[in-house]
């Protein structure tokens, strides 16, 4: 018998290792929130554009506000304010809220402006089109438009600028108050661009953030309030409610958890020293993360905790199976050769993960084999040495005779399984609904109001569609801009065929160097313009050397050297475009985007009749397809692993028969829980996938014990027990899930919860029945 | 001076700019509807239709489509609308909350002076300056920011005769009764 000082000397050296390898993992892993390294490989064209698009897209960065509840031109100064104070934030790349000041234009960059507007493709710079021009700035001057245009008279009297800025406006601005942008229902609205990507929510959290602080600073705010929407924000509304829900219930089912096994051993000590396995497991799984990745995935940690949960039941079987008066040591010994057997079988199923080739589910494979071995390891070797001497034998626990007499009793036809099969399959085949789901965001849906609140400010701020873009493609950019400038016309077409309410194409902001050549070649020289002019202003009051700035620009412009993408990139306004183009190893792509698709039968011909130049990319469909590749790999490793866990059986029992009694069960069960969710017309995910790989693990272990020749009747109550308290507690952790109100939690509650009751039905049915009757023979 | 709108009045107007070597001068009628709406037909040199509603004024001339923007982009229009629906409407509280207000001259002939409080409003227009007779107002002067002034004459200045090249002098004696021609 071990001396107790000697005991919690041990279990201190552990909890202080523990701690030790706590501070590094945490210190050393980075959590990542970015959903794309959970995503597979992209492999074709439009997936690997999707990918691009999820981050760095135009339209997933986009968050739209909207400012309420005060008079319009409170609102009106607040959304000046408000885009003013994010100008200067680097968590924005732009803020635009309608409100347009020339003069905050760079001086350097005003000669570009003959270049960029299509003025000088209609129009000539002759003593003709000036006359008229001057004319109407007469009108202007007298107009109450006029201090808003007379700083930019003498520099710009055919008024470019203005030209410029109303082309380089959203395709369908909402309406303007106060200077600024109003929805039909009065409130002030703003499009902020975000640096982050889009469905990274640590980045978007950031962002949306900085977007309240600086509101909340903004003098005289009163009572209005500020509104968000876009794909970031609801991304970290998601993320936020998931982690809010799953704490919650991660609470409840902890305390119940405790409550259970108090219950089951009576002993606070025994709880505490019975959770160092797992804690140890999960632990050493997070440090090798770190030190193999250096960064985890979120949704890795999330599903590898969950998968933990089959380590739990290594030290339950151990406080179940000891006998009274028996050394914890010899006891754990008796076991381990089935734990051993169980521990192997799963690490080598869950290889099949390591295999897959996504980045996530490899990490997710490395941290629960580590968990595993870890867990499994410690059980065997540690926590026999740390076990109290004296303990209650759970074969004498007040109620378990009974329940073992009552499982004896229960018939077990054997034909029952086959009847079952058959039957399953049956349902599987005529069940209601699609199999697969394959929309990503049915996992974490957006609440309705909040979506329905979304397309209303989307149609008000004619901001783009997120699910439609118009991807085009040339070798180099002069090619892609060209292209982009011939499309013009013809999507201007579709628009008044009603196809779509509105497009942006790169070549709105930029066009091609050939035509900015054509419009440069197009303006008179110094001495023919100034002819021209003085003719123009002849019978006008104007002052007469009024307009030598403008004759300036235009002299600068005739010898500007055209503007490239990067360089216009550089520009104050180059945002916007960097966003649209693509730079690739095998050329440019430029994705466009567009408002209001009715027809996308008529967008798709416009597409094909570009032979491949331009194609139009269905986000919904790309992700859809993406799920799917992602789907097959995974269900092509469970596959593999079942095999793999199968051989492990077979090779660990020494006998294919009664291999057959542990793997028919399991199979069985899992093959229920699909026809239960079936019948009741749910769609699987990947994450019911999960769900289920748990579910078998914890299965395996039924079906293993129960399979377990055994002595006599006491180590048949102790298995029972251990059985017992393992069920109970994955039904009291996983039944709570599968009430929550979020799909994902819910797909994962109720395949466990189901699965447990199955695969323990199924054991006593299938694996225990004939050792049963083998024993009393 | 209060109004029940709707009142209506011929107007000149004469603008002095520095972009201009001689001013330009304008000939209209000018109708008020009440608080915040105001329109303003121009009938020479050219013809021109404006209208003052709902914060927007939309302006239309000759054949072309009219065009709409708002009036905080043009904040002189919208300090002047002020100022003029509160003289008009006889609105004293709401034009001492927008205006610093100094008043001299006789009944017969008097003379207002607004500055605007409102700091954008101020960076853009200077001064409104009120003259009048009686119950009557005759000149609107708005001064802006860079120097440009423009003058609005109705009722009984409305037709008054102007050389084709009027000085700022020569319209502030219109302005304040004294017959300058």
């Amino acid at each position: 018998m071990r001396a107790a000082p000697r005991r919690w000397l041990l279990v201190l050296v552990w909890l202080l290792a523990l701690a030790a390898l706590g501070i590094v993992a945490i210190r050393t892993l980075r959590i990542s929130t970015d959903l794309r390294s959970f995503m597979p490989p992209p492999e074709t064209p439009d997936q690997k554009l999707l990918m691009d698009q999820i981050g760095e897209g135009p339209g997933s960065r986009l968050l739209l506000l909207a400012i309420e509840g005060a008079p319009p031109e409170r609102l009106a100064a607040l959304s000046r304010g408000l885009a003013d104070a994010l100008r200067g934030d680097a968590h924005f790349e732009q803020v635009v809220n309608g409100a347009f000041d020339p003069a905050a234009l760079d001086p350097a960059w005003l000669p570009y402006r003959y270049l960029l507007s299509p003025t000088l493709d209609h129009d000539a710079f002759d003593a003709a089109f000036l006359s008229d021009q001057l004319q109407q700035r007469i009108e202007d001057l007298a107009s109450p438009a006029a201090t808003l245009l007379k700083p930019l008279l003498p520099r710009d009297p055919t008024l470019e600028t203005l030209a410029l800025a109303e082309r380089w406006s959203p395709p369908k601005p909402p309406a303007m108050r106060d200077g600024v942008w109003f929805s039909s229902r009065g409130a002030a609205l703003l499009l902020a661009e975000t640096r982050g990507a889009g469905f990274d929510p640590a980045a978007q959290g950031e962002a949306i953030d900085a977007l309240q602080g600086a509101f909340d600073r903004l003098p005289d705010r009163g009572n209005a309030r500020l509104t968000i929407s876009g794909p970031g924000y609801f991304s970290v509304l998601i993320s936020a409610r998931t982690r809010g829900e799953a704490d919650r219930i991660g609470a409840v089912s902890t305390v119940g958890f405790i409550l259970l096994l108090l219950f089951a051993y009576r002993s606070p000590a025994l709880l505490l020293l019975a959770a160092l396995p797992i804690a140890s497991g999960a632990l050493a799984g997070v440090a090798v993360l770190a030190w193999i990745f250096g960064a985890a995935h979120g949704i890795t940690l999330a599903f590898g905790f969950t998968l933990l949960g089959v380590a739990q039941e290594y030290p339950i079987r151990l406080l179940s199976h000891r006998r009274a008066g028996e050394d914890a040591l010899a006891s754990v010994r008796a076991l381990w050769p089935l734990l051993a057997t169980a521990i192997a079988s799963a690490a080598i199923a869950y290889l099949a993960f390591f295999a897959s080739g996504v980045e996530g589910l490899k990490q997710l494979a490395v941290f629960t084999i580590t968990g595993l071995l870890v867990a499994g390891f410690s059980t065997r070797y540690l926590l026999p040495r740390v076990l109290p001497a004296r303990f209650q034998d759970a074969a004498g626990t007040r109620g378990i005779a009974t329940a073992l007499a009552f499982v004896e009793r229960v018939p077990r036809p054997a034909w029952l399984p086959w009847v079952l099969t058959a039957g399953a399959l049956i349902v599987l085949w005529r069940a209601p609904g699609p199999m697969w789901e394959n929309d990503l965001a049915a996992l974490t849906p957006v609440p309705e109001d909040l979506l329905l609140r979304d397309a209303k400010l989307r149609g008000e701020l004619g901001a783009p569609d997120v699910r439609y873009l118009l991807v085009l493609q040339a070798p180099d950019a002069e090619q892609l801009l060209a292209f982009s400038e011939s499309i013009e016309p013809r999507l201007a077409a579709l628009i008044d065929q009603g196809a779509l309410d509105a497009f942006e194409l790169p070549s709105r902001y930029l066009p091609s160097i050939a035509t900015q050549r054509a419009r440069q070649a197009r303006l008179p020289d110094r001495a023919t313009l100034e002819q021209a002019l003085a003719e123009a202003s002849r019978d006008l009051p104007f002052r007469g050397d009024l307009f030598t700035p403008f004759l300036d620009d235009v002299e600068t412009a005739k010898t500007l050297k055209p503007l490239s993408p990067e360089e216009f990139s550089r520009s104050p306004l180059g945002a916007r475009l960097a966003s649209m183009l693509v730079r690739r190893d095998d050329g440019w792509l430029a994705l466009a985007t567009l408002s209001g698709v009715h027809d996308a039968g008529a967008l798709a011909a416009f597409a094909a009749s570009t032979h491949g130049q331009a194609r139009v990319l269905d986000l919904k469909a790309a992700s859809e397809s993406l799920v799917v590749a992602y789907r097959e790999r995974i269900l092509r490793a469970l596959g593999i692993a079942l095999a793999l866990l199968a051989l492990t059986v077979v090779v660990a029992l020494r006998s294919v028969r009664r291999a057959w009694h542990v793997i028919a069960p399991m199979s069985l069960a899992t093959l229920l829980v699909l026809v239960v969710e079936r019948a009741f017309g749910l769609s699987l995910s990947l994450f019911h996938l999960v769900a289920l790989t748990l579910a078998a693990g914890l299965g395996l272990h039924y079906a293993l014990f129960f399979e377990r020749p055994v002595a006599d009747v006491a180590e048949a109550r102790r298995t029972l027990h251990a059985t017992l308290v393992c069920i109970a507690s994955a039904l009291l952790v996983f039944g709570m899930q599968a009430w929550s109100s979020l799909p994902v939690l819910r797909a994962i509650g109720l395949t466990v919860a189901l699965g447990v009751g199955f695969h323990f039905c199924l054991s006593i049915l299938m694996a225990r029945g004939r050792n049963a009757a083998e024993d009393r023979s | 001076m209060k109004r029940t709108p709707p009142a209506r009045t011929a107007f000149t107007e004469v603008r002095f700019s520095g972009l201009l070597e001689r001013p330009l001068i304008l000939h209209g009628e000018l109708e008020y509807d009440g608080p915040g709406k105001l329109s303003r037909t121009v009938t020479a040199p050219y013809r021109e239709r404006m209208k003052i509603e709902g914060g927007e004024a939309s302006v239309q001339r000759g054949d072309r489509p009219s065009r709409t923007f708002s009036l905080s982009q043009a904040p002189e229009l919208e300090g002047f609308l002020r100022g003029f629906a509160a003289l008009l409407g006889g609105d004293a509280e709401a034009l001492q909350r927008d205006f610093d207000l100094a008043a001299r001259g006789s009944m017969s002939a008097w003379h207002l002076k607004l500055t605007p409080r409102d700091a954008r409003l101020a960076r853009r227009v200077t001064a409104l300056e009120v003259d009048g007779a009686g119950t009557s107002a005759r000149c609107f002067h708005t001064r802006e920011a860079d120097g440009d002034v423009n003058v609005l004459l109705v009722e009984s200045l409305a037709d008054a005769k102007l050389p084709t090249r009027p000085t700022p002098p020569m319209i502030d004696a219109l302005c304040r009764g004294i017959d300058a021609r």
